[in-house]
């Protein structure tokens, strides 16, 4: 099958809330007033690392309009994690709601509700905490060593793999054909780092609690995963979860922090203990220092190339920072090595040996890339050293290497998230396209040959390259279900677990189901995602939101369709087999029609009275990697040290695209994001662990002036095992500015670049300690 | 409007009297408050708080002509102006052309940026009707945005930009 | 923002005045809002709104360029007249401002009154030899915008006086001219330095020099020794290396001192 005869999938169709959301219709989590709605605040920690010895919340209480103050006293001690992951969550757990420790500076120390946020805020002033100040460590080598602080000194912990060294999650794998490097013409062996990075989603974390008529909890909540949610907040607070219900309204950008019970345990908890509709939302600091970054890296990677272009074995050995507590630790460690090391044929041994350390710094989470990023880098820099060395086109030399239709890779079985992988073979694949697309846009053979000679001035041009895969969700972990049911009119309700936090999942659920059902997008009704009402999916993460919910939505409504010709086929007296669907009809092989209003009606009055509705699940054995092929050309100004990139051109193939224009907005996001990466974020800290620059105005992110040309293309092929043909596009962009910029800052300077971000400073060290050298 | 030269705040609230989208309002606000907090206070939603510091943008109305940011302005200081919020714009029913042009577009993703990120289109399109791309881009600086990496939002602004100056030929 | 009494929106300088100087109000003059509004200082009970007072005007007098203190970023951006002058460099200056929200709101007196090493204003005006006239108890002052940053005149603008224009000599009309705020990112608000660097040509010599250097601190400083290398006719090479020097004594830090020296040698190459 191909995209050619699709009706209403792979068309630009209209984001259905986008209209509202740009009217400012009240659509997020604080859009909408509460009575009596209290204030929460959080005391956060100023301390990196210490233990409560005495905390007096008597003088708080005291403060006018202050209804609860909530300390480790006050709370079940329940080890759990933040991740909201698949039960049984591979992340050790290592956090409780509140705890008498503190580990990082912004950890939690105690909460209040107030009838106001100057109340609040008092109240927090008038806690006294007598702390009595541990030893803290702030880098993962030092958090490894012997005698180091122990962090998670506490004994009911569970999963941590060795607390005592500081170890929230390891991993080692190796497959070995023969002795290590023996038939490599050259090996290359380097360090690539990524600092504290910030999703940077403009709406800040949201909870509002509030209780329903009989009683029970309400979570309205800014969360990209509300049904881990209601586990999470159920499990930490000991509550039965049908006593929760977890609403998601309209998301303000998640990117992975949102996959995180960051607010919902502790509003709980305050609204619990005052009977009343309490409110937290983070301030924008609290945003970057009290929510969730992306966990900052050192790779080793060691690789080793014949000269014929040969790669013979690859080492990569990860190191990530998982900060205080162990949120996606294992997984995102895992992913870096099993969502890269695929990517090129390695002919004799491959090597993974992976460490998230605890150290007293902010808590690293699920980030858009999700290790991907981190790998890449090393990777994609190490691919275009060989292929100098060999002299080999760096373009020629990847064509040569990736991953083939039909081939697997030993990776794909050894690694999955936390566990076991699944092994599979490549089922579809554009990358040869979108890299003849990439080069064609960017002009690579008359650049790269142009940028060989010798070029004079200070201002120089290169040109770089970097090829990219990731995942569409997990296989055989996640599971998405959907709900549809029929109207009078012919129009249908769609019920959807999956959680759109932005990224037009509900549009693109709608397509899939009109375009089994014959009917525009419009006539679907989507609603996302509300514990009571839809039916579970774990969330919007993992790449899986088109790949598995979109899968789920598929099987729903092909099981409606299957009522529908029940219907059809009583009303136009023909067999079911001769029924399609067509045009919001339905018509029999002998042209004979009845609209779907018709067979709505009959079903709810006159045939075998019933409510054509059905409900489906999809999870799935494999997981086929989107691919994409990236290309920067880039100016550096070797007196200054300022990288300004020219161009960018990044052409993916993500199977079908179910909407191209929302596919092409995810990936021009995803790419300015790690172009943001490239050149500008990093969270600084104190030596003592205190943020310096927990602010939008100290912490840039790329503005619309910032913003070089970027120009995404959809490389259409067909994936057999999702959703017409569909593979996921969220996340694989983030990966490649990274590598593509540095292999084009090579391209033009001759220096290698190894620590994110490149900036004027280090770009300008970088070009002298090379002219020192040559 | 014309207002006194000076007004004091009686237990803790301004009465202050403005236009909010061509209406006449009197609205009490708290003598410590911002005008993003007071709107929101009020119901104007689509006034959204990202950052709380002049950096984001999410909180851009248009005051006295001029896009402005509510969470930088006290709110007394509208006293006596004339304030444009998103709402005053257009409606779902009946959009202004840059919210069309936007949803066109396939500009707004998340859309918490997006009532600044238009306001401050339609200040610079009242303005300028035919921006250049730097122009356009330049007007939205101040607005951040994560989802979208301002390609079709640019691509909005220029769409409607046509449009605008095909209906008012 | 911190509760306070009374909000008033004065609509001329004479009125701003008394309200300011009348101990009852404990007032603070607001001009755009974007620093001071979020951090307004404890004993401050009155907002005094500049908005209304007639202090926004651009203009030529007596030959030089007069910058009322309330003019906006976006305005001196957009003036054409600021636009002509030393090449543009003003109004280049100030569309390097953060971003056009903030350009909106932001005034140059606003910029100036309180030293901040993010301020884009007072390098530029340390370099163009500028004067700064106030309104205050006494009358009004005009001071050099150089004394002002350096010793601070006796006066507290916002308190107890009021920016009320800037002055830009007609002398700096000609003056060939570069700014340069060198950052991560074209909308950073920080930067690493600002330069501003300026000549005047008399036939193949330079009559004058200047060489400003700001975000090193909250007060930018001139680079004497490399000015007078410039104005001497020196080599390219020869003003850098003054300037890294001076940047290097000022401890501005290995990368601060080449890319500043760098950028004066392209400068004086250009000129």
């Amino acid at each position: 099958m191909d995209a050619k005869k699709l009706k209403v999938v792979n068309k630009p169709v209209r984001k259905m809330d986008a209209m509202g959301l740009a009217c400012g219709e009240p659509a997020f989590t604080d859009d909408m007033d509460f009575n009596g709605l209290l204030t929460g605040k959080i005391l956060w920690s100023p301390h990196a690392h210490a233990r409560i010895k005495k905390i007096d919340v008597s003088a708080a209480l005291k403060v006018p309009g202050v209804k609860a103050v909530l300390t480790y006293k006050d709370l079940p001690r329940v080890p759990h994690t933040t991740a909201g992951q698949g039960y049984p969550e591979p992340s050790p757990y290592d956090t409780y709601t509140l705890d008498n420790k503190v580990r990082f500076v912004g950890d939690r120390v105690a909460a209040v509700a107030a009838e106001t946020p100057e109340a609040a805020q008092e109240a927090l002033s008038k806690i006294k905490v007598d702390y009595e100040i541990l030893p803290a460590v702030f880098d993962t080598f030092e958090a490894m060593k012997d005698g180091a602080p122990v962090i998670h000194d506490e004994p009911d912990s569970k999963n941590i793999p060795d607390a005592s060294r500081n170890i929230a999650a390891k991993f080692d794998f190796e497959v070995k054909n023969g002795e290590w490097f023996k038939e490599a013409d050259f090996v290359f062996e380097h360090k690539w780092s990524i600092p504290y990075l910030q999703h940077c989603a403009i709406e800040p974390h949201t909870t509002i609690a509030y209780f329903d008529n009989f009683g029970r909890l309400v979570l309205r909540t800014s969360t990209q995963v509300p049904f881990h949610v209601r586990r999470i907040v159920a499990q930490a607070l000991k509550l039965p979860v049908k006593n929760i219900r977890v609403v998601k309204p309209r998301i303000g950008g998640g990117f992975g922090s949102k996959q995180e019970v960051l607010l919902e345990d502790i509003t709980a908890a305050l609204a619990l203990k005052t009977g009343r509709p309490v409110k937290i939302e983070y301030t924008r600091r609290e945003t970057f220092v009290s929510s969730r970054t992306r966990h900052p890296s050192v790779v080793r990677m060691k690789a080793g190339v014949k000269k014929d272009g040969t790669i013979t074995d690859a080492e990569m050995e990860i190191t990530l920072n998982t900060g205080a507590y162990g949120s996606h630790a294992l997984t995102v460690m895992m992913c870096s090595g099993s969502h890269t090391i695929p990517m090129y044929r390695i002919k004799n041994n491959i090597r993974f040996i992976g460490r998230s350390v605890y150290t007293n710094m902010p808590v690293s989470g699920a980030y858009r890339g999700y290790g991907a990023t981190q790998g890449f880098f090393a990777w994609e820099c190490l691919m275009d050293m060989m292929a100098e060395k060999i002299g080999m086109d760096p373009v020629e030399f990847r064509r040569m290497n990736y991953i083939k239709l039909g081939e697997g890779s030993p990776v794909f079985k050894a690694m999955g998230e936390g566990r076991e992988g699944v092994e599979q073979v490549i089922t579809s694949s554009g990358l040869f396209e979108a890299i003849e697309k990439g080069m064609a846009e960017i002009g690579w053979k008359e650049k790269s040959a142009k940028y060989a000679k010798p070029q004079t001035g200070p201002v120089r041009r290169g040109i770089g390259v970097a090829c990219m895969m990731q995942g569409s969700g997990i296989p055989e972990v996640d599971m998405a279900s959907a709900t549809m049911k029929m109207n009078e009119d012919g129009s249908f309700n769609l019920l959807v677990g999956a959680a759109d936090l932005g990224t037009g999942s509900d549009t693109i659920l709608a397509q899939i189901a009109a375009e089994v059902l014959g009917i525009k997008a419009d006539d679907i009704i989507v609603t996302s995602s509300d514990t009571d009402i839809t039916p579970f999916d774990v969330g919007a993460y993992a790449s899986s939101t088109t790949f598995i919910s979109g899968g789920a939505v598929k099987k729903t409504a092909e099981k409606v369709r299957d009522m529908i010709f029940e219907v059809g086929a009583k009303i136009l007296d023909v067999k079911k087999e001769d029924l399609r669907l067509e045009g919001g009809k339905v018509v029999s092989a002998a042209g004979a029609s009845c609209s779907l209003g018709e067979v709505a009606n009959t079903s709810l009055y006159y045939y075998n009275q019933h409510q054509i509705t059905a409900s489906a699940s999809h999870f799935a054995h494999t997981s086929p990697p989107p691919f994409q092929a990236n290309f920067a050309e880039v100016e550096v100004d070797t007196e200054t040290g300022k990288v300004k990139i020219l161009d960018y051109v990044s052409c993916v193939d993500c199977g079908t695209a179910i909407n191209p224009q929302l596919a092409r907005g995810q990936n021009d996001g995803a790419v300015l994001n790690g172009i943001s990466h490239t050149l500008s974020e990093e969270m600084e800290f104190s030596s003592n662990g205190t943020p310096l620059n927990a602010s939008f105005r100290r912490y840039k992110i790329f503005s619309a002036a910032d913003t070089p040309p970027v120009r995404t293309f959809i490389i259409p092929t067909w994936e057999p095992n999702g959703p017409f043909g569909a593979k996921s596009v969220s996340e694989i962009g983030i990966n490649g500015p990274l590598p593509a910029v540095a292999n084009a800052v090579h391209n033009a300077t001759g220096i290698w670049l190894f620590e994110a971000p490149f900036t004027p400073e280090k770009v300008l060290k970088a070009i002298k300690d090379g002219v020192r050298k040559a | 409007m014309k207002t006194n030269s000076i007004i004091e705040a009686k237990k803790g609230f301004f009465e202050i009297a403005l236009k909010v989208n061509g209406e006449r309002r009197e609205l009490s606000v708290r003598n410590g408050e911002f005008l993003l907090d007071a709107l929101r206070r009020h119901g104007w939603k689509g006034v959204k708080k990202g950052c709380d510091t002049g950096d984001c943008g999410s909180c851009t109305v248009i005051l006295n002509g001029k896009p402005v940011l509510g969470c930088l302005v006290p709110a007394v200081a509208a006293h006596g102006g004339e304030l444009t919020t998103i709402e005053g714009l257009g409606s779902v029913r009946s959009p202004h052309p840059l919210q069309e042009a936007f949803v066109e577009a396939g500009a707004v993703q998340c859309g918490f940026c997006i009532p600044g990120m238009i306001l401050s289109s339609k200040h610079l399109l009242d303005n300028n009707p035919s921006p250049t791309e730097a122009e356009i881009r330049k007007a939205l600086d101040g607005n951040l945005c994560r989802c979208t990496g301002y390609v079709q939002q640019v691509e909005a602004v220029k769409n409607a930009a046509k449009k605008m100056k095909r209906t008012s030929n | 923002m911190k509760s306070i009494k009374y909000y008033a929106f004065p609509s001329s300088v004479k009125e701003a005045m008394s309200l300011l100087l009348d101990r009852k109000y404990k007032a603070m003059a607001l001009a755009g809002g974007t620093l001071v509004a979020k951090t307004l200082p404890d004993s401050v009970e009155t907002y005094l709104d500049l908005k209304n007072v007639p202090i926004k005007g651009i203009k030529l007098a007596g030959g030089n360029l007069v910058i009322g203190a309330g003019a906006t970023f976006d305005e001196i951006d957009r003036s054409k007249l600021c636009r002509s002058w030393a090449g543009g460099v003003i109004s280049s200056a100030a569309a390097k401002c953060s971003s056009q929200l903030v350009r909106n709101m932001a005034t140059i007196g606003g910029n100036i009154a309180r030293p901040h090493s993010f301020n884009i204003f007072p390098v530029l005006l340390l370099g163009l030899d500028a004067k700064v006239r106030f309104a205050c108890k006494t009358g009004t002052k005009l001071v050099d915008f150089q004394d002002l940053y350096s010793s601070g005149a006796g006066l507290r603008p916002g308190l107890d006086c009021l920016i009320t224009e800037v002055i830009i000599p007609a002398k700096t009309r000609k003056w060939g001219c570069e700014f340069i705020k060198l950052a991560k990112t074209e909308s950073s608000w920080e930067s690493y330095i600002k330069l501003f660097f300026a000549v005047e040509k008399k036939g193949k010599f330079f009559a004058q020099a200047r060489i400003a250097v700001g975000a090193l601190s909250p007060r930018p400083f001139r680079a004497p020794a490399a000015e007078k290398a410039l104005a001497a006719g020196e080599t390219p090479e020869a003003c850098a290396a003054a300037l890294a020097a001076e940047l290097a004594a000022a401890r501005a830090g290995d990368y601060r001192c080449a890319a500043a020296a760098n950028l004066l040698k392209r400068f004086v190459k250009s000129v």
